[in-house]
């Protein structure tokens, strides 16, 4: 950390996040060092255009080490006439999507990026058009040849796989199921997958620009709409940062609620992931027995909040309803959800057809999980101990008492008893929750923020860490916000985890890891 | 799991009760009663929808899903989910509609063989929801492909979407 402090042009404390600004050519290095001789994991990486503050793009790089309840943050300026930065990719595989996308969406572009094509825009969006940049606009031409989508304007190439046997499989964006859109490649050798390339970004809809008209509180509810399955866990983490940013901090009761609600999202994510696998390996009894336990989660979280997705319990500052109240609600569908979640996993541990389907299927190795920053469920199932509810307490979960589950193996089967056992622990949790009582109003009043103010929000969504940044504009409303959701973590990963096993196999790898399309492709 | 299939051989096989939560007023439950005859008579017990995601944030395709779950069951009505555009009666779109999906879109709705219904399903569909403006989406689909219905709702709770689904049959059937 020295070696960091020495090179820094400029240090900065706020909160838990230690910010570094340094040059040019110690960049590399110093993210080298983090990575590499303090292990460090490297959470999320972007853009901001500062060009109104000081004329100039600044890249943040955003580091923790484990056991410390800490973020470096390592600051490059980009002057906007030499718009190149050196790549991390090559030390921190990690870093891959992260530097394309900031190659996509502001034009600043990695010196040393062993991947030079497009991540976010396809063939038909024109070339060296970057939203992102406060002075970028599109021709409604533009627009119409974008959606037309048969104009090739910047190409993609496929990575070719040849030789005796292989067939080239292609699948999407439209999927057979009630699925979200994405592009997969398969390159397969009679049954047998040998490559995987998924295309995604189909359903990129603009969002980290879409904030930027949002005032604070209007943003909450956009911030519930990125990813549906995970509204609570983003509308916390967007407000976690905006409060952060004000630096306001909430009622020890908002925080209750919040933990409990975010807990309540986490059991019904994944109750409805272990039936959902069932419906991989056609196991219908599971399945709909998975989906009936959902569904009565699902009414409960209509009676607590007035919505099934727990939108609109979330504002900054804290949160509208006082959850507390209807304890007794909550306590009996528990109870019904852990007999019916009691018999689920005996049914299911029980029958040796599925989890013989499970077991050895969709293995992912804790090296390839650890170099490309594997989060969440994915993370722990590959033997990464990574869980922020543990290595960055937020909300009340310092004081509650609970295990970070992590399996070794690695495939599906993994990944499917460390949501049980996550499911057992939400289940205490919520009941401890529920035993104390908690003072303080819902809500703190707001203040107004100081222009070019920025922080950290973080969230332990179901599907893994969760991140947002926030950087107050002049005018109550953000100068950039950016999100980051576990999936975009994880999808990388999974050509890793199906390669070797058979094309249809493939549909209960993609239910083991469940990531979200819409928040990866923001 | 032996002792399951014997449970469902064995005992009476009992509808799962609408559980508390389910809101329903008993004008409504008679549309649903009227809904099974009309879907019976006009659709032969067979109307098939294929669900296609234009970009929605997956809310509403998890309540879709929801629809096939044993206490909504659409499946008794005679509907189903099918794989291709090819065997679908109606397609049911969800999203503000991105514009990498536009093509898609249009594709999939090309492919849905005559006669055809488009139903628009959430805020998103059907003018961009809270994502009206943004760069990225086309403000609804009525603005890509002809819409015949619309159910609002951020996300249409399942409920809302057999009662929408009932209007339309009700509409289609006049």
């Amino acid at each position: 950390m020295e070696r960091i402090r020495k090179k820094a042009v400029k240090t900065w404390e706020y909160l838990n996040e230690s910010s570094f600004e340094v040059r040019m050519d110690d960049f590399k290095d110093v993210c080298r060092h983090l990575y590499e001789d303090l292990h460090a994991i490297l959470r999320v990486m972007f853009a901001c255009d500062e060009r109104e503050k000081d004329g100039l793009f600044r890249i943040y790089t955003v580091f923790d080490l484990p056991g410390h309840d800490r973020f470096f943050i390592i600051v490059l300026p980009v002057r906007e006439s030499d718009h190149r930065f050196p790549s991390l990719t090559q030390t921190i595989p990690a870093a891959h999507w992260y530097e394309r996308e900031i190659s996509d969406l502001f034009g600043l572009s990695p010196q040393g990026h062993p991947d030079g094509r497009r991540l976010v825009f396809h063939e038909a969006f024109p070339a060296n058009s970057h939203p992102l940049r406060k002075d970028w606009s599109m021709s409604e031409t533009d627009k119409q040849e974008w959606g037309g989508g048969t104009t090739i304007k910047v190409p993609h190439p496929f990575m070719e796989v040849s030789g005796e046997g292989i067939v080239e499989i292609p699948v999407g964006p439209v999927h057979a199921g009630i699925i979200e859109p994405g592009h997969f490649r398969f390159s397969a050798i009679g049954e047998t997958i040998f490559y995987l390339e998924p295309r995604l970004f189909y359903t990129h809809k603009g969002t980290e620009k879409h904030f930027e008209t949002l005032a604070f509180p209007d943003g909450v509810k956009l911030a519930e709409r990125v990813s549906g399955t995970s509204s609570f866990a983003h509308g916390v983490a967007y407000c976690m940062a905006v409060e952060r940013m004000l630096g306001i901090a909430i009622t020890e009761k908002a925080s209750a609620v919040r933990t409990l609600v975010l807990e309540l999202e986490r059991i019904y994510n994944h109750i409805g992931d272990i039936g959902n696998m069932c419906a991989g390996t056609a196991l219908n009894l599971g399945y709909m027995k998975g989906a009936a336990i959902k569904e009565r989660l699902m009414q409960l979280n209509e009676i607590l909040t007035g919505s099934r997705y727990l939108r609109g319990l979330n504002v900054v500052g804290g949160v509208t309803k006082d959850v507390f109240k209807q304890a007794d609600d909550i306590l009996k569908t528990l109870d019904v959800t852990t007999r019916g979640y009691k018999v689920l996993m005996e049914l299911l541990l029980g029958s040796v057809s599925h989890i013989e389907r499970l077991e050895n299927t969709g293995k992912l190795s804790k090296d390839i999980a650890r170099k490309l920053g594997v989060t969440g469920v994915a993370g722990r199932a590959s033997g990464l101990s990574d869980d922020l509810r543990k290595s960055h307490p937020h909300l009340l979960y310092d004081r509650l008492i609970f295990e970070a589950h992590t399996h070794e193996k690695g495939d599906v089967l993994a990944r499917m008893m460390i949501r049980a056992e996550e499911t057992e622990c939400s289940l205490s949790i919520i009941q401890a929750l529920l035993e104390s009582g908690y003072k303080g109003d819902l809500t703190v009043p707001l203040k107004t923020a100081p222009p070019f103010a920025s922080a950290l929000g973080y969230v332990e969504a179901p599907r893994g860490s969760l991140f947002y940044w926030v950087m107050a504009g002049k005018n109550g409303k953000p100068l950039r916000v950016k999100l980051r959701s576990p999936s975009y973590c994880n999808w990388p990963a999974v050509p890793f985890a199906v390669h070797g096993n058979i094309v249809p196999d493939f549909p209960l790898c993609n239910k083991s890891f469940n990531l979200s399309y819409s928040g990866t492709d923001m | 799991m032996i002792k399951e299939i014997l449970k469902n051989v064995f005992l009476k096989k009992q509808a799962i009760q609408f559980p508390e939560g389910f809101n329903i007023s008993p004008e409504q439950t008679v549309k649903i009663v009227d809904f099974q005859k009309k879907v019976d008579t006009i659709f032969h017990r067979s109307l098939r929808i294929r669900q296609v995601d234009a970009g929605s944030c997956n809310a509403c395709e998890w309540e879709c899903t929801a629809l096939m779950n044993p206490i909504y069951d659409i499946q008794r009505f005679g509907i189903d989910f099918v794989a291709s555009p090819r065997h679908a009666d109606m397609l049911l779109v969800t999203g503000p509609v991105s514009r990498q999906m536009e093509l898609a879109l249009k594709r999939t709705a090309l492919a849905t063989p005559e006669p055809r219904l488009i139903v628009a399903c959430g805020d998103c569909a059907k003018d961009g929801g809270i994502y009206k403006g943004s760069y990225a989406v086309t403000n609804g689909v009525a603005n890509v492909i002809p819409v015949d219905a619309v159910i609002p709702g951020c996300p249409p709770t399942p409920t809302a979407i057999i009662l929408a689904l009932a209007e339309l049959i009700d509409k289609v059937a006049r």
